[in-house]
C-alpha cells in the first residue's frame, strides 16, 4: 500500500502533546489564610492562581481544569459547577436551565475583548467561591481548625477519572471487552488518553484524622500514574510530603510566598511530557518514619499489632491488649530470645554405628557457643 | 437408548454446567416451564429432539423480549449492572490476616497443553501469574511467597519464599523460556505439592496466615502415598488451601479445601474462562478472614495476634558507594537498618543481618483499606430520587437522567407489567422493599436512575464514580467533604473562642 501512495500519513502519530487535565485543590483554611494574610492575602492568591489557569489553559487546545476548595466544613467544585437544583413545580419540570454563564456576564462588567474562554473560568470561580465564603458561619470556623484535604483530594480523582473515561471510552468490541475485563490495567482504547495532576496549594498545618483518606487517595493516583505536586505556603505536614514523593510530583515549599506566581509558572506549570527534560524540584529526603499511636512521636524500631496494624513505641502494653483494637497479643515475637547455651559435653568414646543427630558425625568437643555477658 | 441423551429435559441443569447469576436465569424459566409443558403434551407422539423444540436453552437464556420504546433506558442499565457485577457482596469489616505467607502451586502437567484458552491453558496461566504477582505485593507488602510446579508427578520448586515481586516474576517467566523452560509433561501430584509446601511453611510465625493456592487444569492427581494423611497435617499445621480448577470438579480436591478450611468449600473454584481465571485468581489478593478458632487469648498465647517488632529506616545519600548488605553491590545510597545498621536497597525487607522487619509506614498504610472497607452504595429508586432532587453526581458533576414525571413512571410501571410474564416487577415500588433482600444476596444490582447513593452521606453519585470509589480509591468523597455534624454542634455550644494550632 505504501509503494502506491507515497506517503505516510496513516502511519504518522500525533505528535503535539496529549491533553491535560490539571486538577487544582486550593486549601481555604479560613484560620491559616488569616495568619497568611500579612505576607499574602487569599485575594491576591486567588488572582495569581487565575492567571495560572489562563496559562495552562493557553498551552494547549484541548487542556482542561477543574478546581476544588477544601475549605473547613465541606468541599466543593468552584468549577465547573454543578447545575442548581431546582424546586420542581407541580412534579413537572420544564426542561428549562438556567445557564449560569449568562447571569455571570451580565453581573461583572463584561470586557468584550477577553478571551472568552479565560472569562468564563474567572467569572464561575469568582462567583462559586464568593457563595462558598458566604455559607460559612461562625459555627464552622469554629468547629475545627484545619481543613478537609482527604475529601477534595478524592473529589479530585473522581473527577479526573470521569474525565479520562468520557475522554477515550473503550471500545467496546466483543475481543476488546474480553480483554479489557481480563487486565483492566491495561485497555485499549482508539483516541489519545487524557493526562491528569493534582495540584495542591496547601496552608494548613497536620491533619492527623485524614491519614486513613489520604493515604488512599495516594495510593489511588499512584495506580492511575496522576502525580500530585504540592505548593506549600504555610503549614507543616510530612503526609503532602509523602504524597508527592509517592506519585512523582514536584513538592515546593517557598520561602517568599508573595512570588506565588512566579512559582507557579515555572514549577507547576510544565506537564509531563515536559517534566521528562526538567530538573524538578523535589522534597529531598522524605521522612517515611512512622509515628507511634499512643504518643505521636517519631519512632524507629515499633511495635505492630498484627490484627489492626497500629504501630506501639513500647512492648509493654496495659494487659497486652493493643490500644486500638483490643485484641489480645502475645509477646513472643517482640521480645529477642536470648541464644541458648548448649552445656559442654564431655568427650566420650563412641561406638562406631551410634545413632547421631546429624548425619556425618557428631560436633568436635569445644565448639559449643560463647557464654553470654 | 441413544435418543434418550438428546432429550429435551426442561429446567434441569447439570452440575458442570456454568451457573450463571441467578437474576438472569430465573426469567428464562418460565417460558422454559412452558416448553416443557408441549413436550409433555406430546409424550404420546414419540419425544421431540431437541431441536425440534421451538426453544432451545442457548436461546432462551440469552435472548430476554424488551419492550422497543424503552430499548436506550435498557441498554444503559444492562451496561451498569454488568459493571456492578464486580462489585462484591459487603461484607462487615472481618479481621483480616494482613501479614501473608503463600504458596502458588502451578500446575505444569499434560492436561495444561488443552487449548481452551488461548493460545494454550499454560501460556494463559503464566501470563496471569505474572501479573497475579504483581497485584499480590501491591495489595499485600508485608506477605511473602513462594512459586512451586507440579511437573510429571513430582513438584519443583520455581522460586523461594520471599518478599521480593520482580524475583517471582522472573522466575515464572522463565518456565516458559527455551532453555529453563518446563514443558508441561506428566500428571500433576496433589500430594507431592502439599507436603513440599508444609515444609516451606513449617518456619513461618505464627502470627502470619499460612496459605497454598493451586492452580489445577487436570483431572487426577498421582501421589506415591496416602494424601489423607497429608491433609491431616496440613490442617494439624494450620495450613489453608485454596483451589482454582480449570476442569470438572473433583472429589478430592473438594475434600482438601472443605478440611483445611474448617468446613467452607467456597474455596474451591472452576474457572470456565479466560476472564473468570484472571478473576478468581486477583480475588485472591484480598486478605483471608480469620476464623475464631486461631484468634489467641490470654489461656492460648502461641496462636493468634502478636505484637510484632518492626523497624522504620529512614534513607541515606552517601557521598562515596558502600556495599549493600542484601546483594554485595556498591550503591551511593539505600535505608539502614535500625537495630544493626547494614545497609539495605530497598523496602520492604527483612535485614540480612540481624533478621528484623523493615518497612515503610506507607507498606502498613496500604493495607487499611481492608481493616476499614468501604460500604457499597445502594440503589435509588425514582421515588428516592425526586426526593433528594440531585441533578449531577456529586463526584464528578456529570448530569442524571431526569426524573420523569409521576405519570409517566405510573405508564411505566403498567407496560412492565403487562409485558413480563412473572408480573411482580413494579419497579418503583418494589426496589425498596428489595433492598434488604439484596444486600442479603450480594448481588448488586443497576440502579433504575442510574443514581447510586452513599448511605451515610445522602450524596448520589454515577456508576463510574461507583466503580472507581469501591476498586481503586476505597473512600466516599461524599462523606470526606463534609464536616462530622457533631462537631458543629459542639462548637455552637462554645463561645466561639479557637486555639489557633498554626
Amino acid at each position: 500500500m505504501n509503494n502506491i501512495d507515497g506517503s505516510d500519513r496513516h502511519l504518522k502519530t500525533e505528535e503535539a502533546p496529549p491533553p491535560s487535565l490539571l486538577a487544582i485543590v486550593l486549601d481555604t483554611n479560613p484560620h491559616a489564610w488569616a495568619h497568611l494574610s500579612s505576607t499574602l492575602s487569599l485575594s491576591a492568591a486567588l488572582a495569581n492562581i487565575l492567571i495560572f489557569i489562563n496559562a495552562h489553559l493557553a498551552s494547549g487546545n484541548a487542556n482542561e481544569v477543574a478546581v476544588i476548595a477544601s475549605h473547613s466544613h465541606k468541599t466543593s467544585f468552584l468549577y465547573p459547577t454543578k447545575t442548581p437544583s431546582q424546586p420542581q413545580q407541580n412534579g413537572k419540570t420544564n426542561g428549562d436551565v438556567d445557564m449560569i454563564g449568562d447571569r455571570a456576564g451580565r453581573s461583572h462588567k463584561e470586557s468584550p475583548n477577553k478571551y472568552r474562554p479565560f472569562a468564563v473560568v474567572e467569572s464561575t470561580i469568582l462567583q462559586n467561591f464568593a457563595k462558598l465564603l458566604d455559607e460559612t458561619s461562625e459555627k464552622h470556623l469554629a468547629a475545627t481548625p484545619t481543613t478537609l484535604i482527604g475529601g477534595a483530594l478524592s473529589l479530585a480523582l473522581t473527577y479526573i477519572s470521569k474525565s479520562t473515561l468520557l475522554h477515550a471510552p473503550v471500545t467496546s468490541g466483543t475481543e476488546n471487552s474480553m480483554a479489557a475485563l481480563a487486565d483492566a490495567e491495561n485497555v485499549h482504547v482508539d483516541r489519545v488518553p487524557l493526562t491528569s495532576r493534582i495540584l495542591i496549594v496547601s496552608v494548613s498545618g497536620d491533619l492527623a484524622n485524614q491519614y486513613i483518606p489520604v493515604m488512599n487517595s495516594i495510593f489511588a493516583a499512584q495506580r492511575k500514574k496522576i502525580p500530585i505536586d504540592i505548593l506549600k505556603l504555610a503549614g507543616d505536614t510530612v503526609l503532602l510530603q509523602q504524597a508527592s514523593d509517592a506519585t512523582g510530583g514536584v513538592y515546593m515549599k517557598p520561602d517568599r510566598p508573595e512570588g506565588l506566581l512566579q512559582y507557579l509558572m515555572m514549577a507547576f506549570l510544565p506537564d509531563a511530557t515536559a517534566r521528562a527534560s526538567l530538573v524538578v524540584p523535589s522534597a529531598g529526603g522524605v521522612d517515611f518514619r512512622a509515628a507511634c499511636f499512643c504518643h505521636r512521636n517519631v519512632v524507629d524500631i515499633g511495635y505492630v499489632c498484627s490484627v489492626c496494624l497500629s504501630i506501639f513505641c513500647n512492648p509493654n502494653l496495659p494487659d497486652n491488649l493493643c490500644l486500638t483494637c483490643g485484641s489480645y497479643l502475645s509477646l513472643r515475637a517482640a521480645l529477642t530470645n536470648p541464644p541458648a547455651l548448649i552445656p559442654k559435653k564431655k568427650k566420650k568414646k563412641r561406638k562406631a554405628g551410634t545413632d547421631t543427630a546429624t548425619p556425618g558425625g557428631s560436633t568436635p568437643a569445644g565448639s559449643n557457643t560463647p557464654l553470654h555477658p | 437408548m441413544a435418543d434418550s441423551d438428546y432429550s429435551y429435559d426442561g429446567d434441569e441443569v447439570s452440575g458442570d454446567e456454568y451457573v450463571g447469576p441467578r437474576a438472569s436465569s430465573s426469567r428464562p424459566t418460565q417460558p422454559a416451564g412452558g416448553g416443557r409443558q408441549t413436550a409433555k403434551e406430546a409424550a404420546p407422539k414419540p419425544a421431540r429432539k431437541a431441536w425440534e423444540t421451538e426453544y432451545s436453552r442457548t436461546v432462551e437464556k440469552t435472548i430476554v423480549p424488551v419492550n422497543d420504546e424503552d430499548i436506550g433506558q435498557s441498554v444503559q442499565e444492562r451496561e451498569e449492572e454488568r459493571k456492578r457485577k464486580r462489585l462484591r457482596k459487603d461484607t462487615k469489616p472481618f479481621q483480616r490476616g494482613i501479614i501473608r505467607h503463600v504458596v502458588l502451586v502451578l500446575d505444569l502437567s499434560e492436561a495444561m497443553m488443552e487449548k481452551d484458552m488461548r493460545p494454550n491453558r499454560f501460556y494463559t496461566m503464566i501470563n496471569y501469574a505474572q501479573d497475579y504477582v504483581r497485584e499480590f505485593f501491591e495489595q499485600n507488602p508485608i506477605s511473602q511467597m513462594s512459586v512451586l510446579g507440579m511437573h510429571d508427578g513430582i513438584c519443583i520448586r520455581v522460586s523461594e519464599l520471599s518478599g521480593n515481586p520482580a524475583e517471582h516474576a522472573a522466575a515464572i517467566l522463565g518456565l516458559r523460556s527455551k532453555e529453563t523452560g518446563k514443558e508441561p509433561k506428566g500428571a500433576p501430584s496433589l500430594q507431592n505439592a502439599l507436603e513440599l509446601a508444609r515444609a516451606t511453611l513449617y518456619h513461618t510465625p505464627n502470627h502470619g496466615t499460612r496459605e497454598v493456592i493451586v492452580v489445577f487444569g487436570s483431572l487426577l492427581s498421582l501421589d506415591p502415598g496416602d494424601i489423607h494423611q497429608t491433609v491431616k497435617a496440613c490442617v494439624r499445621d494450620r495450613i489453608r488451601v485454596s483451589i482454582i480448577g480449570m476442569g470438572a470438579r473433583l472429589k478430592i480436591c473438594q475434600e482438601i479445601v472443605t478440611r483445611t478450611n474448617a468446613g467452607d468449600e467456597s474455596e474451591y473454584t472452576i474457572a470456565t474462562d479466560q476472564e473468570m481465571l484472571k478473576e478468581l485468581l486477583i480475588a485472591t489478593t484480598t486478605p483471608p478472614v480469620i476464623r475464631s478458632d486461631t484468634a489467641s487469648t490470654p489461656q492460648q498465647p502461641e496462636k493468634g495476634a502478636a505484637l510484632m517488632m518492626m523497624g522504620f529506616p529512614s534513607r541515606v545519600v552517601e557521598d562515596s558507594p558502600t556495599i549493600c548488605a542484601c546483594h554485595g553491590n556498591l550503591t551511593l545510597g539505600g535505608y539502614t537498618c535500625s537495630r544493626c545498621s547494614a545497609k539495605v536497597c530497598s523496602l520492604p525487607v527483612t535485614c540480612p543481618s540481624c533478621q528484623l522487619t523493615l518497612l515503610l509506614s506507607t507498606h502498613l498504610a496500604r493495607s487499611y483499606h481492608h481493616l476499614f472497607p468501604l460500604r457499597n452504595w445502594a440503589t435509588v429508586s425514582w421515588q428516592r430520587a425526586r426526593e433528594k432532587n440531585s441533578r449531577d453526581c456529586v463526584g464528578c458533576l456529570t448530569t442524571f437522567p431526569e426524573i420523569p414525571s409521576k405519570q409517566e413512571l405510573a405508564t411505566r410501571a403498567l407496560k412492565k407489567e403487562r409485558q413480563s410474564t412473572t408480573g411482580s416487577m413494579l419497579n418503583g415500588h418494589l426496589e425498596r422493599g428489595n433492598q434488604a433482600e439484596d444486600d442479603e444476596n450480594g448481588e448488586q444490582k443497576a440502579s433504575e436512575s442510574a443514581r447510586y447513593e452513599c448511605r451515610s452521606c445522602e450524596s448520589h453519585f454515577c456508576i463510574d464514580c461507583d466503580m472507581f470509589c469501591h476498586m481503586v480509591l476505597h473512600n466516599c468523597p461524599g462523606c470526606l467533604s463534609r464536616l462530622d455534624p457533631g462537631a458543629i454542634a459542639d462548637a455552637g455550644a462554645q463561645n466561639g473562642d479557637v486555639t489557633m494550632t498554626g
